[in-house]
Formats: C-alpha cells, sequence, structure tokens
C-alpha cells in the first residue's frame, strides 16, 4: 500500500516585519495507515505549522505534500477544503463546537459539507455519538455538557466522514485528569479498530499513548522514534 | 447543494433571531427605506391613476380657446392681462370658417352661491349652448333635460345643475320643476347632470350649474370670463389644433409677425405639463427615498462585518471541517438577504397598511409591481451590502480564523 502521508523537503517560512521565519525547514516524514504517532517540541518548534501542514490548513513554500497520492502542495483553496472535509478529523485543544447547535448538529456539519442527505447525516452522525457513548447527549447543546463530553462531541465530529487521519492537537489540554484520561482511552481504542492518530502535545505522558514519536526543534526533526509499546487491551 | 442551502438558512435564521435587538435595529433602517419608497411609489402611480381617469372629462378631441395659456409660465403678465376677450361671435365664426369643427359652444363662467330657501351651496355656473353637451362627452343628464334652443334664445330662467348642487339644495327630493335662486333671480331646474366624481381627487366637477348663454349674459356678465369649445371631427389634432390656429389669428386679425393674443388649450397640454411635473416630483421624492435604502444597506453592510468579526472562529472551524469560500460566502450572504428580505416585507406591509389609510384622504393604492419590485430591490440591497464582508469572511485564513479569540 503507499504511503499515507509523505512529506519530503518540507519548508515553510514566514515574513514577520521583514524577517524570515523558518516555521518549518526542510522536514521529510514518512505517515503510514494505522501508525499512531505523537509529535512533540518545545514552542516555537514548528509543532503547530506542522500540524496546519499535515491538517491541509497551510501549504508550503517549498517541498512537496501527497496524501494517499495527492499532491496536496500544488492544491488550491478548493481542493484543501475537500481533502480536509473527506481525509482528515481535526480534534482541537478547545473543542470548537458550534455553541449555538446540539451535538448532534455539530457532528453532522462535515456531512453537510460533504453534500450528504439530512436523513443519512443524521444516521451517520448518531452513529459516531454512540461510538463516543454519547448517544444519551446527542440533543444537548455544548454548554450543557462536561469538558470531556465536548471534547467527546469533537472526536465524534472528526470522525463521523471516516477521515484517513484523526489530528488531535492538544486533545486533552483544556481538560482535568480524569477526562483526560477518558479521552485518550477513546483515541487508544480508535487506533486499535485500525484508525491512523496524529497527536500534537508537550506532554510526555501523552504522547507515549503513541507508538511513534517524532521530536521537532527548529522547524526541523530532532528524532523520530518508536515509543515503548503500550499495553494493548485485547478483547 | 441543496442540504447547505437549507444548513445556510437555518444558520442565518439562527443568527438573526440570536440577536434580536440588533437584527430588529438593522432592520429597520431598510424597513423605512422600503417604506418610504414603495409609499412614495404607491402615492405617484395613485396619482396618476386618478389623472387619467379625472382627464376624461376633458376629451383629447375637444380644444378649448381661452384668453391665456393653462400653463404659460413665461409669459409676461401684462402681455397677457392686454389681450383682447374670446367674444361670443368667435363661436359662429369658427364654424364657419374651420373645415374641422364637429360642435362649438362658448362657456361663460362666474362662480357664486345657489340659494334655496334655507339651503345655500357655493358653485360654479356656466353659460353656454345646448351644443356644449356635444363638445363634453362626459356631461350628461341624468334626470331631467339639457335646457333648448329656444330657452337659450329667449334667455329663458332655467338651469341644469351638477350632482353636488342637486344634494346640497334637494337632499330627500325631485328637483326637476323646483325653483332656486341666484342673488335675487329665480331659475327653474330642468336637469340634473350625472356625477362625475373629483378631479385628481380635491375638487368637485359636480358643483356646478349649467345656464342657457343667452340667460348668463343678460342677467350677469358680458365681460366676463369665457371660453371655447370646440370639438374636432378628426383624430388629426394637431392639423385640427393649426387650422384652428389660423382661424383664431385671421378672427383676431393678427398680422403673420405678430404673435398669438389667445390660447388654445388641450387635455394634452395639461398631460405634458402633469408629467412634467410628475417627473420631478417622483424623481426627487424617489431619489431621496432611495437614498434611504442606501443608509438601510449601509447599516447591513456595518451589521455583516460585525457578525463576521464575531465568528471569525466558527468560520475557521467551519473551514478546517471543510467548508469551501464559495459554502462560508453563501452562508453570510444569505444572512445578509435574509434581513433585507424580511425587513423588506415588513416595510412592504406597513406601506401597504399606510396607503389603504391615506386612501382615505387622497387616492392611493399600491400596485403589485411596485411590491414585488420593492421585495427585489430589498434582495439586491441585501446582495450588494452583503457580498464585502461575505467575502471578507470567504477569504479568511483558516489558521487565523482557528487561533482567533
Amino acid at each position: 500500500m503507499a504511503d499515507l502521508i509523505s512529506l519530503r523537503g518540507i519548508k515553510r517560512h514566514y515574513d514577520v516585519g521583514g524577517e524570515v521565519v523558518r516555521a518549518l525547514d526542510g522536514v521529510d516524514l514518512i505517515i503510514n495507515h494505522n501508525e499512531y504517532i505523537s509529535i512533540m517540541g518545545p514552542s516555537g518548534s514548528g509543532k503547530s505549522t506542522m500540524m496546519n501542514m499535515i491538517g491541509c490548513l497551510d501549504s508550503p513554500t517549498e517541498g512537496v505534500y501527497e496524501f494517499e497520492g495527492e499532491l496536496v502542495h500544488e492544491m488550491d483553496d478548493n481542493q484543501l477544503a475537500s481533502i480536509r472535509n473527506r481525509k482528515i478529523g481535526f480534534v482541537f485543544q478547545t473543542f470548537n463546537l458550534l455553541p449555538k447547535a446540539t451535538a448532534l448538529r455539530n457532528v453532522e456539519v462535515p456531512l453537510i459539507y460533504a453534500n450528504i442527505s439530512k436523513s443519512e447525516r443524521v444516521k451517520k452522525a448518531e452513529k459516531a455519538l454512540l461510538a463516543v457513548g454519547l448517544s444519551d447527549r446527542m440533543h444537548h447543546k455544548p454548554n450543557e455538557l462536561s469538558g470531556g463530553q465536548r471534547q467527546r462531541v469533537a472526536i465524534a465530529r472528526a470522525l463521523v466522514n471516516n477521515p484517513s487521519i484523526l489530528l488531535a492537537d492538544e486533545p486533552t489540554g483544556n481538560l482535568d485528569s480524569k477526562s483526560g484520561v477518558e479521552i485518550m482511552k477513546i483515541l487508544d481504542s480508535l487506533h486499535d479498530d485500525g484508525n491512523t492518530i496524529i497527536l500534537v502535545t508537550h506532554e510526555e505522558y501523552i504522547a507515549e499513548h503513541a507508538d511513534r514519536t517524532i521530536n521537532l526543534f527548529d522547524g526541523k526533526i530532532k528524532e523520530d522514534r518508536q515509543t515503548k509499546k503500550r499495553k494493548r487491551v485485547v478483547a | 447543494m441543496i442540504s447547505l442551502f437549507w444548513e445556510n438558512l437555518r444558520i442565518s435564521l439562527g443568527s438573526i433571531f440570536g440577536n434580536k435587538s440588533r437584527s430588529i435595529l438593522t432592520a429597520l433602517g431598510i424597513v423605512i427605506g422600503v417604506l418610504s419608497v414603495t409609499l412614495m411609489g404607491t402615492l405617484i402611480s395613485g396619482l396618476d391613476r386618478t389623472f387619467e381617469k379625472s382627464m376624461s372629462f376633458l376629451s383629447r378631441d375637444v380644444l378649448i380657446i381661452s384668453r391665456m395659456d393653462w400653463f404659460g409660465g413665461d409669459m409676461d403678465w401684462w402681455e397677457l392681462r392686454n389681450r383682447p376677450r374670446i367674444k361670443e361671435d368667435y363661436v359662429e365664426q369658427l364654424r364657419e370658417k374651420s373645415q374641422f369643427v364637429a360642435a362649438v359652444a362658448p362657456m361663460a363662467e362666474r362662480g357664486g352661491s345657489i340659494i334655496r330657501g334655507d339651503k345655500r351651496i357655493d358653485t360654479r355656473f356656466f353659460g353656454t349652448t345646448p351644443e356644449y353637451m356635444a363638445t363634453n362627452e362626459s356631461a350628461d343628464v341624468i334626470t331631467g333635460r339639457y335646457f333648448t334652443d329656444g330657452e337659450n334664445r329667449s334667455g329663458a330662467r332655467v338651469m341644469v345643475i351638477g350632482g353636488d348642487v342637486a344634494d346640497a339644495l334637494f337632499p330627500d327630493e325631485d328637483p326637476i320643476d323646483e325653483y332656486v335662486k341666484i342673488g335675487s333671480h329665480k331659475f327653474r331646474v330642468v336637469g340634473v347632470l350625472k356625477k362625475q366624481g373629483k378631479f385628481m381627487g380635491m375638487f368637485s366637477l359636480d358643483n356646478q350649474a349649467v345656464l342657457p348663454f343667452g340667460t348668463f349674459q343678460r342677467l350677469f356678465s358680458r365681460r366676463g370670463w369665457m371660453n371655447v369649445r370646440v370639438k374636432v371631427n378628426t383624430d388629426n389634432y394637431d392639423e385640427a389644433k393649426e387650422e384652428i390656429y389660423g382661424v383664431m389669428r385671421q378672427i383676431r386679425g393678427l398680422k403673420p409677425m405678430e404673435k398669438d393674443d389667445f390660447a388654445i388649450n388641450q387635455s394634452a397640454t395639461m398631460e405634458a405639463q402633469y408629467k412634467a411635473i410628475k417627473l420631478a416630483i417622483g424623481g426627487t421624492g424617489l431619489f431621496i427615498t432611495a437614498l434611504s435604502l442606501i443608509v438601510g444597506g449601509i447599516g447591513i453592510m456595518n451589521i455583516m462585518f460585525v457578525s463576521v468579526k464575531e465568528r471569525t472562529k466558527e468560520i475557521g472551524v467551519r473551514k478546517a471541517l471543510g467548508a469551501t469560500q464559495s459554502m462560508i460566502l453563501g452562508q453570510f450572504l444569505m444572512e445578509a438577504v435574509l434581513i433585507c428580505l424580511i425587513a423588506g416585507l415588513v416595510g412592504m406591509g406597513l406601506a401597504g397598511g399606510l396607503s389603504l389609510l391615506i386612501n382615505q384622504f387622497f387616492p392611493s393604492s399600491m400596485p403589485v409591481g411596485l411590491a414585488i419590485g420593492s421585495i427585489i430591490i430589498s434582495v439586491v440591497i441585501g446582495i450588494v451590502s452583503g457580498l464585502v464582508p461575505s467575502y471578507q469572511a470567504a477569504r479568511l485564513d483558516p489558521i487565523d480564523a482557528l487561533r482567533y479569540e
């Protein structure tokens, strides 16, 4: 099978007040299907830029980005929107749910942009909420849910369109430790079900959930190592 | 894309009704704009239809020869003042000399009161010949009869009264063969004219009385204000008018270089004058009221900028979830159009109600075209004023938008 994600010589430079900031400065990275990767690094290391790049929110200044054989670095805005919609599920630190919409409607949003009919949308969204254990909270609005529940809605939203990767940016950063553990359990089990997960974090104990850890420093990959296999929960 | 349309509609409604007071204030600008434009249009069209209706009493094929132009604004007053009077014998001269005369009648006019017992009405009365009926299509005797040539020649004291006069002096009885007085002169009522309604909704055409010309001249004045009504026997009014100008100049003995010292008026001149006035009033009115719509549109644009700013983060999230630029554009454009559409409908409803109210005093009614037009205008304003903010929203960088707090 082809590589899921292939980054070759990716550079991302910003021009800030006449000074060139090299947020990413020549990154090569291959990510395969069903990997569980964490991306780490101190602030300013290019972690966020890396996540935006993989998440197709940003385009490289230089380099080649292939996503399942599609050349992302050549895409225009509409194509990027489409690839985000079909192939990438985002989980944000601050959940980023739509405050006035119910959990169910929040989960439906990516399906609306995928132009899926109402009845099918509801069916898929209900299934995704069931998968994160929220089938009894579907008609609650975000402010009626706890932080952990909100993040689970966000995970359901990320998964609803069957993306190729789940991109989680500090998914436990805004949660108490108990909810954090819950969320990490869900992510672990999603990986066990065959999903590819990329975690962006600066917490070592979160990164340990992943099978592979990539350390960024000054826009370059400093370290790319296999993490000690965590104990698999085998049914 | 249909599901996206419904979603956008839902988002827009949510946003509009979620910020009620803001939406109401914003919409108010458009409501007032649409209200004033629609009302203006309604009044103009009401004026128009009234004019058409009122014009029917001045048939197109009737020329009225008078001392002065109805609309001779640029003439010197002294020149007009010194024009010779229109004389009675012009009637016969015109009949002889012009080949286009179908009917011709003199019309002397004055104001005064008609009295019957303790009832009186201030009115205008005309002295004319029986031929007058042939020069005025809308003048019909509804009860009784018109006076005869014999009565005209002998100066009989008979009178045909208009509907208002009949109503005022004979509220519950048949006026025929009853007597009324003008000053100390006693007249027998022989007929009542059919009602014609109000001219431009302002003064009644039914408040008049018609006397035989001979009687009028004998009892009142030979030197009063007088016109000659000529009904022409052709459709070529211009040709007839030209010829009658010539005949009149000949009657007046004017030399080729001398200016006309009389005027030939026609409903067409009134119509042209009316159109010019309507254009001026309507044009300025619509322009001024359209300004209020533009102000309303600016209000919409302003609030849309606020809405985009407020929802920057949401835009970022939506983009991350796969919304394209055009989808975001559509979402905000929908919101702007929806506010304007709702405001437009409200404004139109108010205008409709108000025009019913105004109709009690002044003729007005809202034409369907205007109603549809004002809705279209609202939508266009929504699009125009929503376009820039929506475009700004669509062009937001998803990363910056997501980071926005």
